[in-house]
């Protein structure tokens, strides 16, 4: 039963593994991209200055733009800049009618000249951050779909520690240049060696849209008076209403000093403000997400907006809430300095080099059956498709990404919609490739492709812009220079791979077969 | 997957049928179960609601695992309804407790 | 955050060393008994104390965060290591544990 039990697992990760692969691989890579959003956007986006931080400063510039340009909005938020994200970033909620939703309108303030900043406009990093979730899909579709994936994951994560049978025996193992076993024995270490990693991001996803796929508990607890939960959890949200009498609102400063005091030093991340023009304003200053691991959706010091008066202060979250909010602070990471976020964005790599291992192997198996006869059946040509076209195609994507903020002219107005455009442009570009090339040609050219578009975006930044590499490094813009040796390493490493694929062996017939994996057939 | 010979259709019914008692029939009985720990916890409310969904997954994972490694498909179906039915009685008890 | 990455590294290769196809591989012998014992021991227990040095520095929460993240890259790099440069894999052992008295007096 032993033997029937493991194989029936390695059935279920196999075809788990496959069918979510691709799509897996896709969330994978854009979220580790996402762990250096701010980098990125800084890159994208070159003319943003960065200036010593001033919180006093850029608060003060904040407030009085906002009551110049939004006195009457129904909410201010100011996120102030941080040593990762220099813009200091006003936004606004127009006022309408009880019940519906006011639109947003957001900026990008110069924290010492307080106008707006005159940047190219772009997503920047923050597409890749929102596509790892929403999947360019309309709400609520592409969060669904990757939650869904996210389970997925955690199926197929626990089948392989379960069908892993020498997991502590071959802990240490790696044997390349031996085909398919190499692959294998790749596939294992970057899913063993950084299984802590894998485990935290997969349950940690699934805990972060948890009110919106398992709603269950929420409905049988509080039945109809679900906003009651959320201002349980969330109690910063339950503001005092407008009173509709026009009120005169006082400086943020001595709020955001007060708040700073009783979290001993801790820093602020953002506020908002709630009715500014009312008499019943209400001031919320928020913790800096960066200053504990445990994310604390609560943590906020509330003040009234026209006396100053100090409303509340959240208490110390819960154990459970406390528990969610370490999923939430160690998936996001914002806690994490240089060096851990580098080890974060490394162990990013390896769960997506763990997905591409995994759909390299599966094809790999079955294509030693049809290597005698050198056709190979829809299904497997329609893997190989897939393969080629998710894993290369998407850098290729990824690189057509930045080419284009590079190219596109500043001034142009529809520019951030054409870079995302150019995105799933390429993407499908590499698709269309991909099904007329043969296998390897297809792998051998867009590796090649990819390779050469990353490695020269040095070379653009350098011919489009005057931060090129040579300023970056003497400036100290590590972000600008980070960015440049990093595509310039990822071209490098693509061109090996491109070359490697070129000269390998093709796939012999092995003696030993691979059994093919089924089910236990059933009794009737 | 054997490529001359194609497999029966009473082995891809049983898969479809597996397939269709883990993501349904998990999903059911982790949300069953999620309800009764956020009913029955002796502790606030809102702490019992987000322990309840916080574990979920892992029933629902259990469910899927169960459902592929029992021996039969009506197996796999029994393995998730049984419980969900212990499950939704306990939850319909909490809930009578918390009316009266 | 050096001296834990150090301490698991070197860890890491004890236990790697413990095992009867490694340390053929790497020191052409089949270790004794007793050496494969010590081997587990100190490989084990370099691990377990390797948390101190995290810890004391970052505090409970974020220290752990770095152990692991430690321990995990620790792993990855002896075992990337271990079949290309399996030399230079065992020198970077022995060279982290000499430079641990010296990581462990600038950190504290």
């Amino acid at each position: 039963m032993k033997e029937g039990f493991r194989q029936a697992m390695a059935w279920l990760h196999t075809w788990a593994g496959l069918i979510f692969g691709w799509l897996l691989f896709a969330i994978f890579l854009t979220g580790t991209l996402a762990y250096f959003k701010d980098e990125i956007t800084h890159w994208m986006q070159p003319e943003v200055q960065a200036h010593p931080l001033d919180d006093a400063r850029s608060l003060s510039v904040a407030q009085d733009y906002l009551q110049k340009a939004a006195p009457t909005a129904a909410r201010w938020f100011i996120t102030l800049p941080d040593s990762r994200d220099p813009g200091l970033s006003v936004m606004w909620q127009d006022k309408v009618d009880p019940g519906k939703r006011g639109n947003f309108i957001q900026k990008t303030l110069d924290p010492v000249s307080g106008q707006a900043v005159e940047a190219r406009e772009s997503m920047g990093g923050e597409f890749f951050y929102r596509f790892h979730f929403q999947l360019q899909m309309p709400y609520p579709w592409g969060r669904w779909l990757s939650t869904i994936a996210a389970m997925v994951m955690f199926v197929a994560l626990i089948t392989g520690i379960i069908t892993h049978k020498k997991i502590f025996k071959d802990f240490f193992t790696f044997r390349p240049r031996k085909g398919q076993r190499s692959w294998l024995d790749g596939h294992n270490a970057v899913g063993v060696l950084v299984l802590p990693f894998h485990l935290m991001i997969t349950y940690s996803s699934l805990v972060i849209f948890m009110s919106m796929v398992m709603p269950a508990p929420i409905v049988a607890s509080y039945g109809n008076d679900t906003r009651a939960f959320f201002n349980d959890v969330f109690p910063a949200t339950n503001n005092a209403p407008a009173l509709g009498q026009p009120g005169q609102l006082l400086s943020l400063l001595p709020m955001y000093e007060q708040a700073r005091a009783q979290w001993a030093g801790g820093h602020v991340g953002r506020l908002a403000v709630n009715n500014p023009s009312d008499v019943n304003a209400s001031v919320n200053v928020f913790r800096a997400s960066s200053d504990r691991v445990v994310h604390d959706f609560g943590s906020t010091v509330s003040f009234n907006g026209n006396t100053g008066e100090l409303l509340r202060v959240s208490a110390e979250p819960s154990l459970p809430a406390a528990i969610g909010g370490s999923f939430y602070g160690l998936h996001m990471g914002h806690f994490a300095g240089p060096v851990l976020r580098w080890l974060y964005f490394i162990c990013g790599l390896a769960g997506t080099a763990m997905i591409g291992t995994g759909l390299v192997i599966w094809l790999g198996k079955r294509q030693l059956k049809h290597a005698k006869s050198g056709v190979m059946p829809f299904e497997l040509r329609l893997v190989e498709v897939l393969n080629i076209a998710s894993m290369s195609g998407l850098l290729i994507a990824i690189a057509a990404f930045f080419w284009t903020n590079r190219l596109l002219p500043v001034g142009f107005a529809e520019r951030s919609d054409w870079e995302v455009q150019a995105f799933f442009i390429a993407w499908g570009l590499s698709l269309l490739h991909a099904i007329l090339r043969r296998g390897r040609q297809g792998w051998v050219e867009q590796l090649s492709f990819a390779a050469l578009l990353f490695a020269a975006i040095p070379l653009l930044n350098a011919l489009t812009t005057s931060q090129h590499l040579g300023a970056s490094l003497a400036t100290g813009d590590w972000a600008m220079a980070g960015f440049d040796l990093t595509c310039l390493a990822s071209g490098l490493f693509l061109a090996w791979a491109a070359w490697k694929m070129r000269h390998r062996k093709a796939p012999q017939a092995k003696t030993e077969r691979a059994r093919p994996l089924q089910l236990k057939q059933e009794a009737n | 997957m054997k490529s001359k010979t194609s497999l029966p259709a009473s082995y891809r019914l049983a898969v479809t049928s597996r397939v269709l008692a883990a993501v349904v029939g998990g999903y059911l009985m982790a949300s069953l179960a999620s309800i009764c720990l956020a009913l029955w916890m002796p502790v606030s409310r809102a702490d019992a609601v987000i322990t309840g969904m916080m574990s979920s997954f892992v029933l629902y994972l259990l469910a899927v695992l169960w459902c592929f490694a029992c021996r039969t498909a009506w197996r796999a179906w029994c393995g998730v309804l049984l419980p969900s039915a212990a499950f939704a009685t306990l939850a319909g008890l909490g809930l009578w407790m918390a009316r009266t | 955050m050096l001296l834990a990455l150090l301490m698991c590294y070197a860890g890491f290769t004890a236990l790697c060393l413990s095992t009867d196809r490694h340390h053929g591989e790497l020191l052409h012998s089949r270790p004794s008994p007793r050496r494969r014992i010590a081997l587990r021991v100190i490989g084990w227990l370099l691990l377990t104390v390797s948390i101190w040095p995290a810890v004391a520095v970052a505090g409970w929460g974020l220290g752990l965060v770095e152990w692991c993240a430690v321990l995990m890259l620790s792993a990855l790099l002896l075992v990337l290591l271990l079949p290309y440069r399996p030399r230079l894999a065992l020198l970077l052992a022995g060279v982290g544990l000499l430079a641990s008295p010296v990581a462990a007096f600038a950190t504290f």
